[in-house]
């Protein structure tokens, strides 16, 4: 089938011509959003002529259906209403996104590293190092089935790890993630690179043994929009920035939803070291706080409700649990530090009369906590203390009542749970998980490795931890052991990447690229889009396409306003010689004869009909109905209001509606880490503030902040999806994206208040460098107010540009010098924030002069990196 | 008359407009209403951005700024070919295969938003997607894609509410032109009040804000014309604003003119305090922590 397909570009179809077609254009309907695992967002109309795409715009909902089909919701507030739009709120990646299908980074044939031999040396030592030669579909299809055999025959199945997972565009039928495991699964398996609850590590591996909620780890949501527009007086946005990491997957409500707050009087406070760019807009405070200081705050704001007597004594009475322990420790009992507003405010630089300006507020005025991953804390060394703290915080104001609870401003319907959307609730989640799509990899094969012991399976096998760390998995897998190899497995000797970005984007990348170079791993294929990060490390590099060069279906079930179920027809033809993942895995696999069973005999237009069968929309209407209209608008559901409010019966009867923990209850003191871990200094039954212990020492307390005195935030990018859309010239020539340096290259800003700037000589456009003893990478001076003094900011996730393997990086991606222990001893998280560095100024004449040829390498200051840096003989 | 009115304080910054304008534009031919533009360089719709302040008091103001379709365009009055135009509905276009490219436009125009295609030896700039308006499309493609409502195209009959009370950018241009702006960013003083004594924040504390004179300092010019905070006219001397501090002991003035100030700072049982010379010119003022000592 796959030579066979079909282009079906949509026809304008219905009676008046859609909004913006003309002209000859033709339109398509795409998702385009970057969560991936077919868990799509941003519903967007693609405009195309003479086979290019013209433009994407955001979807008019109200063009195919009338309003009475859809039942706008309506949320109506102190005199005030707020409804959604008629038209999706897409951000700039998704307006920008032809740039990526057409972008010069695109990989655009099949390449093989020109020193990769399968019959002699393989050279795994100039992984990342050397180019690339150009070979034929049919070449690299046999290449990589006999490496397959022959390794599977060689070590056993388990001898592949599979890395197939990772945001990015959202597909179903053709996307990442299920394609090559879909076929490795007929071949008797693989080893499983386990996803981590990236970006809400403390939720995961803290919060859920406070309150349980499996399996996010974080609140209830249901209708918390509604209670805080009725009840809401106060909300922090703790460490949460609404304007940027939801735009990957919700697009842009997150921002109307702020300025509803406050037009109808919802203080927001931003507790954050950076002006994140929703304070900058959106905050009527901002208390710049040190990165991963918050627990010392959390617990000075426990100290002023304690010594007022101002938090709700009978809550903490009927509704948690050890709260004596806790009380312990916050009043110095155990350690003969009471936790002052003095105290903490020497640690985390926020004034002690502010902590207890907002200790008081918030015991005073109905308070909820928005979050929107990332931030300050969530990501960082022990990110667990403050993520219980935080729920234990909430606990003694009385969480669940009105007003009180915790908000999340991205993922509005996580693994399609009804619990995790805040909003007014659609009558479905339309979904292709578990139909169509095959990446949903949340169970376990024989073997699987935490994302983030790679480098260590790899380099210091065998290896033991605790906990799949799989996203979703419950709190009481926390409490058993796994262990690498695992019992009757191989060790790692082939790697089948479709998501080549761990360098720029987990704990400590420099180290991943010298697991990536270990002879052990003979083999690594990667499939991607663009020649970008770990695609360099790769023997064989598939070139795999967007999403506007397939058919597919698709669903928008994030964005807050309305969900929908999209027919996504092909906008255009497959550029250069791309495959689909879903193909490009059909090829491999009709070298080895499974090609009938991989496809499992059903054509394109089969499987949606697949996915529309279970989408949860097909009964609400037909597939042709869905087939001529393009696109299918989930209305609202009736009596969404009625859905009780977050926390709010745990509020009213705890006994009928006891959380899911050991007791029943909130746990100050927690029954299961006693139980299993009573003797962990870094992860207590009781959370502490723990600046630095034996995993990490990343703070200013420790003596190595002498050497390395600047703490390093790094969030979620504003202007790209992890690793994705580095290479949008539109989007780099904004000032807060790139700094152009003297020599034309456009180096990742690296924030610092003027005050350090000034004392450090660094000008504004400076080219600069971060360093500490993992290495050091580039960046462009963005000296600003928007940062607190002796904190330093840089996005994380920009592309890796090596000068130097192991020590200097010149693209700014700070992964790469992150710490590479994770979060504390039995606690397999991600920690890639909030790490001591030191910065110093660049002299780039004396850069050039030491390292020639990596300055030399072709670069279009547009777009960055290309790729034919790495084709010998490419143009 | 076609009209936009842009307010400000809905603007959040995406720079939406910005890329769907280059998206529209770039790569894509128009004419007879415009020739692609350039991929990097030039900003038909130009998002203007400033951070204002000092930690921890800081905000941003974000301006999107297209052509401002003048009612007294000099571009027009400048062009000897008479390739720059204005249609029947107010949008001003040039048409890009009479211009000659001998950029006399980009000179007159205040605003900065005509740009010079060298390759193509063009002035090209916002055309309001008259395009698109042809062709039966409500507004053009940066107000399409704002997601906050913050950019508003119609008519200007439609938009008249909005548009009284509404400013232009360098009124004294006296452009009359067809871009309205709402909540344009002018400047703020700000500041913490604090009992030093009991280390407390002070709630509730009295401030009188008084302009006493022209600011020393000169305005700014150029390119950051958006930010030039007089967009109301001239200064004006002896205007009193009364605010007042909040749980955090935090004071902002808001949107005032520039002038020299003079704040009052007033709390029963504490020493009253008077800051002078407030220059509030090219600049938002962070007073800072401001300590409040109680009377004796």
């Amino acid at each position: 089938m796959g030579n066979e397909k079909k282009a079906h570009v949509l026809e304008a179809a219905g009676k008046a011509p859609p909004v913006g077609s003309g002209d000859g254009e033709t339109t398509t309907y795409k998702n385009i959003g970057f969560c991936g695992f077919a868990v799509g967002a941003n519903a967007s109309c693609v405009d195309v002529k003479n086979g290019r795409i013209v433009r994407v715009r955001p979807l008019h909902f109200d063009e195919k259906y009338k309003p009475e089909e859809m039942k706008p919701w309506k949320l109506e507030a102190r005199g005030k209403t707020f409804e959604p739009t008629m038209k999706s709120l897409i951000p700039p990646f998704s307006l920008a996104y032809k740039k990526r299908a057409y972008s010069p980074n695109r990989i655009p044939y099949p390449l093989k590293r020109v020193d990769w031999d399968p019959s002699g040396e393989r050279n795994t030592e100039n992984r990342g190092k050397s180019k690339f030669v150009r070979i034929s579909w049919d070449e690299a299809a046999q290449l990589v089935a006999d490496e397959l055999k022959r390794i599977q025959q060689k070590y056993g199945p388990t001898a592949v790890l599979v890395q197939g997972d990772g945001h990015g565009e959202t597909m179903t039928i053709h996307g990442p993630h299920g394609c090559q495991t879909h076929l490795l699964d007929l071949m008797g398996g693989y080893t499983l690179q386990a996803r981590n609850a990236d970006s809400w590590e403390g939720w995961y591996w803290g919060a859920k043994h406070v309150w349980g909620q499996d399996p996010v780890g974080q609140g209830t949501q249901t209708n918390l929009w509604k209670d805080i527009c009725e009840n809401g007086d106060m909300l922090l946005f703790w460490g949460c920035d609404p304007e940027t990491t939801p735009w990957g997957w919700s697009g842009q409500q997150a921002s109307r939803l702020c300025y509803f707050w406050t037009e109808i009087g919802v203080k927001q406070v931003y507790v954050c070291p950076d002006l994140n760019y929703g304070a900058a807009v959106h905050a009527d405070k901002w208390i710049p706080i040190r990165p991963n200081t918050d627990a010392a705050m959390q617990l000075a704001i426990a100290y002023t409700w304690i010594t007022e007597g101002t938090y709700d004594k009978e809550y903490v009475e009927t509704h948690t649990y050890g709260f004596e322990e806790f009380e312990k420790y916050v009043m110095g009992q155990e350690d003969a530090v009471p936790k002052t507003p003095k105290w903490a405010a020497e640690i985390c630089g926020v004034p002690s009369r502010t902590i207890k300006a907002l200790a008081r507020q918030w015991a005073k005025k109905a308070t909820s906590i928005a979050h929107g991953n990332g931030g300050g804390y969530i990501r960082s060394s022990y990110s667990h203390e403050p993520a219980r703290l935080e729920v234990m915080l909430l606990g003694m104001q009385g969480l669940g009542k009105p007003g009180r609870n915790q908000l999340k401003m991205i993922e509005w319907g996580l693994f399609s749970l009804n619990s995790q959307i805040p909003g007014p609730r659609p009558e479905v989640i339309p979904a292709m998980t578990r139909s169509t799509y095959k990446g949903w990899q949340f169970t376990l094969p024989a073997q699987f490795i935490p994302k983030t012991l790679i480098h260590e399976a790899i380099l210091n096998p065998p290896l033991t931890w605790w906990s799949t760390s799989l996203a979703g998995w419950p709190r009481e897998d926390q409490f058993v052991q796994y262990k690498y190899p695992a019992d009757g497995c191989s060790e790692i000797h082939m790697i089948w990447t479709d998501a080549p970005c761990l360098d720029t984007c987990w704990n400590n990348g420099n180290k991943v690229h010298q697991a990536l170079r270990d002879p052990k791993v003979e083999f690594i294929v990667a499939q991607h889009p663009w020649m970008e990060n770990e695609c360099l490390f790769a023997d064989i590099v598939l070139p795999t396409n967007t999403k506007f060069e397939q058919e597919d279906i698709g669903v928008d079930q994030f964005s807050g306003q309305f969900n929908t179920l999209l027919y996504e027809g092909q906008s255009i033809k497959p550029i250069g010689e791309s495959k689909s993942c879903y193909e490009a895995v059909a090829e491999i696999a009709k070298k080895l004869g499974l090609y009938e069973k991989y496809t499992g005999n059903m054509n394109y237009e089969q499987l949606i009909h697949h996915g529309f069968d279970r989408s949860r929309c097909q009964k609400m209407l037909t597939y042709e109905q869905f087939r001529e209209k393009g696109y299918f608008v989930v209305p609202t559901a009736d009596n969404w209001e009625a859905d009780p409010p977050g926390f709010i019966n745990f509020y009213k009867d705890p006994e009928s509606n006891p959380l899911d923990t050991p007791t029943g209850r909130l746990e100050f003191y927690s029954v299961g880490l006693h139980e299993h871990f009573w003797d962990d200094e870094e992860r207590p039954c009781v959370p502490h503030f723990i600046p630095h212990g034996e995993t990490h020492q990343e703070s200013l307390l420790h003596e190595r902040s002498k050497k390395y005195p600047f703490l390093l935030m790094s969030n979620h990018p504003r202007w790209r999806v992890h690793a994705n859309h580095d290479d949008i010239s539109w989007i780099r020539e904004i000032p807060t994206c790139k700094i152009k340096g003297p020599d034309g290259y456009l180096y990742e800003p690296v924030w610092i208040h003027p005050s350090d700037a000034s004392r450090l000589g660094i000008a504004d456009g400076d080219i600069v460098k971060l360093m500490n003893e993992r290495g050091a990478v580039m960046g462009g001076a963005y000296v600003t107010e928007r940062i607190m003094p002796g904190v330093l900011y840089q996005d994380h996730g920009s592309r890796v540009d090596t000068i130097v393997p192991g020590q200097l990086d010149r693209g700014g991606a700070n992964n790469m010098i992150c710490p590479s222990k994770t979060t504390s001893k039995n606690c397999c998280g991600e920690v890639t924030n909030g790490f001591l560095v030191d910065i110093g100024k660049v002299d780039l004449d004396e850069m050039r002069r030491l390292y020639p040829e990596a300055f030399k390498k072709p670069y279009d200051p547009a777009s960055g990196l290309v790729t034919r840096a790495w084709i010998k003989g490419g143009k | 008359m076609k009209s936009f009115v842009i307010d400000i304080a809905k603007c959040n910054g995406c720079y939406n407009c910005q890329i769907a304008c280059k998206e529209e534009h770039v790569g894509n031919d128009w004419t007879p209403y415009a020739k692609p533009q350039p991929d990097t360089g030039q900003f038909w719709m130009k998002m203007h951005e400033k951070v204002r302040g000092s930690v921890p008091k800081v905000k941003m103001s974000y301006v999107p700024a297209p052509c401002m379709h003048c009612s007294d365009a000099r571009c027009i009055a400048s062009c000897a070919p008479s390739a720059i135009y204005r249609r029947d509905d107010g949008l001003v276009v040039i048409d890009p295969v009479k211009c000659t490219g001998c950029m006399s436009c980009l000179d007159v125009c205040p605003y900065g938003s005509i740009y010079f295609n060298r390759d193509m030896n063009l002035a090209q700039k916002c055309t309001g997607c008259a395009h698109l308006l042809d062709r039966g499309w409500k507004e053009p493609r940066c107000a399409d894609v704002c997601p906050t409502g913050a950019i508003r195209f119609g008519e200007e009959e439609e938009l008249k509410s909005l548009i009284d009370g509404s400013d232009v950018l360098l009124p004294e241009e006296k452009a009359r032109p067809l871009v309205h702006y709402r909540n344009l960013p002018k400047r703020f003083i700000a500041g913490s009040i604090l009992d030093p004594k009991e280390d407390e924040c002070l709630e509730d504390v009295r401030l009188t804000l008084t302009s006493v004179a022209t600011p020393a300092r000169a305005q700014i010019t150029g390119a950051d014309y958006c930010f030039r905070g007089d967009h109301g006219g001239q200064p004006k001397k002896g205007v009193t604003l009364v605010g007042a501090t909040d749980a955090f002991g935090d004071f902002w003035f808001n949107q005032i003119d520039t002038a020299q100030y003079v704040l009052k700072i007033e709390k029963k049982g504490f020493v009253t305090r008077t800051i002078e010379a407030i220059d509030v010119g090219e600049k938002d003022v962070n007073l800072g922590d401001i300590d409040l000592q109680r009377a004796p």
